[in-house]
């Protein structure tokens, strides 16, 4: 059977301010292994979703519900118990690739800052480790390492997060619009990459995106949300054929809208490989 | 190195700029003012004059001579390091200001210190605990700090310190002990306008995107607020210190005057209650150059805080 | 007019404003009304009298020459804050009108005048401040005319910022376009876009000049004896603080509370403005 990495059950989200409801009774699971989209427009919802998972949501949010991390529910333990998940399981990249690193600290320093938090080794081990992932990645890791994040282009500093959010191998990674600020060239490469880790190391990916296109090619499961709801979930096939929710619809006949879109984006993975 | 040499000589200009603008500024003043420097000098003699006497000396002086004489007379010994004689010392003025120069340069860096003590806590009690009570006390004291008149808290620090507790000697300089009252009213009188600054700066660094990203990396709170936040706040306040030095060496004055501090501050009001004019042009003139001198450090120390520059890109 | 009531309500919701107020009030009681409760005159020496304790008649006791102190400080109250809030007074009259006019024109002649202007503004208040003061000579009339010397400019420079921001805007072209007079494009439009910072920046100065006008007689340079202005009354009384805290403790508070009271009101008027202009209030 399917084995959740993270299981979210009745998540209820409200800001303090307003009583608004932000998110409204999600649930969503991702398993070992799995590719998992989320997908919706922005303001939908879906990088709160993420936020709570990484407990960066801000003051005067009210949460209800449970998530489960590897049977632990994120959302009791305490905040020191979730930090050292971070980083060290749960994995994450974020949208905009300039926010991702400390601008005036050296990349290198900062993957060596954070493998040493979460596992005892010397200065000169966390540097070799760094080094590996970066090479993984397929940069040139050696420059990348003494590098400030402002010395490098955008998709090599995106390539630079995805390999510190991977360096300690974590059981979840959580993609967060990862492609949305880069060119198409860089982005499907990233993706490449995304998949490739996901079948070396067999962790679990959420990906959130508002890409329809890309969400059918690259996800094994698909979630719909639509104003902090989830409307829809199946299989790529399943919702882009026999979608039912009128949101899921408007969704997909936007895209059909622009037949050529399709054959674009599919030649440019070919050329990409 | 081109960025370097730049940087040196666009400050050169302001110095030379902010020079004859205020020298000019103050020859000026000085020729159609009512009061007379050798009447001045003569007061201080206490000896009945004739008028003959008085105009031997106004030529001894050159006081006699035009304006635009004068003034390009004392340009051209700038020139030559020569800032003139002082009228009632007798002594050149360079040498005069020189020698009280450590003095205030100790305290200023006494203060600094002090400065950095206190607005450093009380800026980062400031942003982390925004809208809690370490927030309102980080800003009720920058506000108090701002409101009170920095002779007053000195003398407030002297009853208390020196004459209720003993602790501390009231005046004059040469230890440690005389060195504290000073540079806390120092470094207590500058510090409000770095607490409201640095706290600003870090409520929004705090916010920003790879402090985000920190946290999603695991790290600790206290090392993403030290190595993360804070050095980038430390930027603004470093601009700020340049844009103050002027302010400092003006404040310090008063609390030479205070704790009779040899420094150049007791030098100026002397020269200034006195009408020794070579004194305080020279001291106008020494105070810029340390100005400039103190913003080209500023500018350098950009260079190594903030590696974009070096590149030559523009900064975010 | 419902708009106008959110407004109102936001400027005494916030704290600083109604500190700001109390302090204001009570501070304009003391100059207006103050006087009536002084039976003496700040002047009048009484050797026979010195350096009494706080009493029913010496509400704040005498001073080294058998001065009334609280008549002093009444007086020094309407010398001090008068002073300060004519200085800026001043300053302004002179600056607003001319930062309007060379921002609103703008060329070359402006460029030279602000380049030699941000030379010399490199410079703090208080150096420039002793430069003219020691030139003209210590005395009071002399430091208020230095500091409207230096402030004026402050404010023609700040003035004209604002005005080279607010002139490429729409409705001040619209208005140029219009054939409108310069006199009343001015008037009409960036006057009253300034305004709100010019006022802000006014309020806060007053308590940094009170500061500086009391810290320069405290060192000699401003006020000279026997005028009761509060920093000359601390410069005054040096010698007897031991023995009398008070002569100490209340020119030093006074001048503390009259600032707080500006920083207050300029905080407040500051946060109000900027809520009113739809800016972010940090």
């Amino acid at each position: 059977m399917r084995e959740p990495v993270i299981s979210i059950q009745n998540l209820l989200i409200e800001s303090s301010i307003g009583q608004k409801t932000i998110l409204n009774k999600v649930n969503l699971e991702v398993a070992k292994g799995e590719i998992v989209g989320l997908i919706g427009e922005s303001g939908s919802g879906k990088s709160i979703t993420a936020r709570v998972l990484l407990g960066l949501l801000p003051s005067g949010m009210n949460v209800r519900g449970q998530i489960f991390f590897q049977n632990e529910n994120l959302l009791t333990m305490s905040a020191k118990e979730h930090r050292k998940l971070l980083g060290k399981e749960i994995g994450v990249i974020f949208q905009d690739y300039r926010g991702s690193f400390t601008p005036f600290i050296k990349i290198g320093k900062q993957m060596a800052e954070t493998i040493r938090t979460h596992h005892v080794v010397s200065k000169k081990e966390a540097k070799n480790i760094s080094l590996q992932v970066l090479e993984e990645m397929g940069l040139d890791s050696k420059r990348v390492y003494s590098s400030y994040p402002f010395q490098l282009s955008g998709g090599q500093v995106q390539r630079a997060a995805i390999a510190i959010a991977l360096a300690l191998k974590p059981s979840l990674l959580i993609c967060d619009e990862v492609t949305t600020a880069l060119d198409v060239m860089s982005g499907e490469k990233v993706l490449d990459y995304i998949d490739h880790i996901r079948k070396e190391t067999g962790c679990a990916v959420l990906m959130i995106t508002h890409d329809l296109m890309q969400a059918y090619k690259r996800t094994d499961h698909i979630y719909v949300m639509h104003q902090g709801k989830i409307v829809e979930e199946g299989d790529p096939e399943q919702i882009r054929c026999y979608h039912q929710h009128p949101y899921t619809k408007k969704l997909c006949s936007c895209l059909l809208s622009l037949p050529g879109e399709n054959n674009l984006v599919v030649n440019e993975r070919v050329n990409s490989i | 190195m081109r960025i370097v040499l730049s940087m040196i000589g666009s400050r050169l200009i302001q110095l030379v700029v902010m020079v004859l603008v205020l020298s000019f500024v103050t020859f000026l003043l000085m020729k159609i003012t009512p009061g007379d420097p050798i009447r001045a000098i003569l007061k201080v003699d206490d000896v009945i004059t004739t008028t003959a006497e008085e105009e031997k000396l106004r030529e001894e002086y050159g006081f006699d001579q035009p304006i635009l004489i004068q003034y390009s007379r004392w340009l051209l010994g700038i020139v030559q390091f020569d800032l003139g004689e002082s009228l009632i010392a007798n002594k050149p003025v360079l040498d005069m200001i020189m020698g009280r120069l450590p003095a205030s340069i100790a305290l200023a860096t006494g203060g600094l210190v002090v400065l950095f003590l206190i607005s450093v806590p009380l800026g980062v009690l400031g942003a982390v605990y925004e809208g809690r009570w370490p927030d309102y006390i980080s800003r009720w004291f920058a506000l108090v700090g701002a409101s009170i008149p920095r002779f007053w808290l000195g003398l407030l620090l002297i009853y208390f310190f020196s004459l209720k507790l003993n602790l501390l000697p009231v005046m004059g300089n040469g230890t440690l002990a005389h060195f504290i009252l000073p540079s806390i009213t120092l470094g207590v009188a500058m510090a409000p306008l770095y607490i409201r600054l640095l706290r600003e700066r870090l409520i929004s660094t705090l916010q920003s995107s790879y402090i985000e990203a920190a946290k999603a990396r695991g790290l600790r709170k206290e090392r993403i607020l030290i190595f993360h936040a804070l050095r980038g706040s430390l930027v603004p306040l470093i601009t700020m210190f340049g844009l103050s030095i002027g302010s400092l060496l003006g404040g310090i004055t008063v609390i030479e005057i205070l704790f009779s501090w040899p420094g150049m501050g007791e030098l100026i009001v002397q020269g200034v209650m006195q009408r020794d004019y070579p004194v305080i042009q020279g001291y106008i003139l020494i105070v810029g150059f340390l100005v400039v001198i103190t913003n080209l450090i500023v500018d350098l120390l950009y260079l190594v805080i903030n590696p974009q520059i070096k590149q030559g890109k523009e900064v975010v | 007019m419902e708009v106008t009531v959110i407004k109102k309500a936001r400027l005494l919701h916030n704290p600083s404003m109604v500190f700001g107020m109390i302090l204001t009030i009570f501070l304009a009681g003391i100059i207006f009304v103050g006087g009536a409760f002084v039976p003496y005159s700040p002047f009048e020496i009484n050797m026979g009298n010195r350096l009494q304790g706080a009493s029913s008649v010496h509400w704040f006791g005498t001073d080294q020459l058998g001065r009334d102190v609280f008549a002093r400080m009444v007086y020094g109250a309407q010398l001090t804050i008068g002073l300060g809030v004519f200085a800026i007074v001043m300053a302004l009259c002179i600056g607003v009108p001319i930062g309007l006019l060379s921002g609103y024109i703008g060329g070359k002649i402006d460029a030279f005048f602000m380049r030699m202007i941000d030379g010399v503004l490199a410079f703090p208040d208080f150096i420039l401040a002793i430069a003219i003061a020691g030139m003209l000579g210590p005395s009071l009339t002399n430091l208020i005319i230095a500091i409207v010397l230096v402030r004026w400019i402050v404010y023609a420079r700040v003035v004209r910022g604002l005005v080279l921001a607010e002139k490429e805007k729409e409705y001040v072209l619209v208005s140029k376009v219009s054939y409108s007079s310069t006199f009343k494009t001015i008037r009409m439009h960036l006057l009253p876009q300034v305004m709100p910072d010019i006022i802000v920046m006014a309020a806060i100065d007053i308590g940094k000049v009170i500061l500086l006008i009391s810290a320069f007689s405290y060192i000699g340079l401003g006020a000279q004896p026997p005028i009761p202005e509060w920093g000359a009354m601390l410069n005054d009384g040096r010698a007897y603080f031991q023995v009398v805290p008070s002569l100490m403790i209340y020119p030093g508070l006074a001048i503390m509370l009259t600032v707080l009271c500006c920083n207050l009101l300029g905080d407040g008027l500051k946060s109000y403005f900027d809520i009113r202009k739809g800016r972010d209030y940090l």
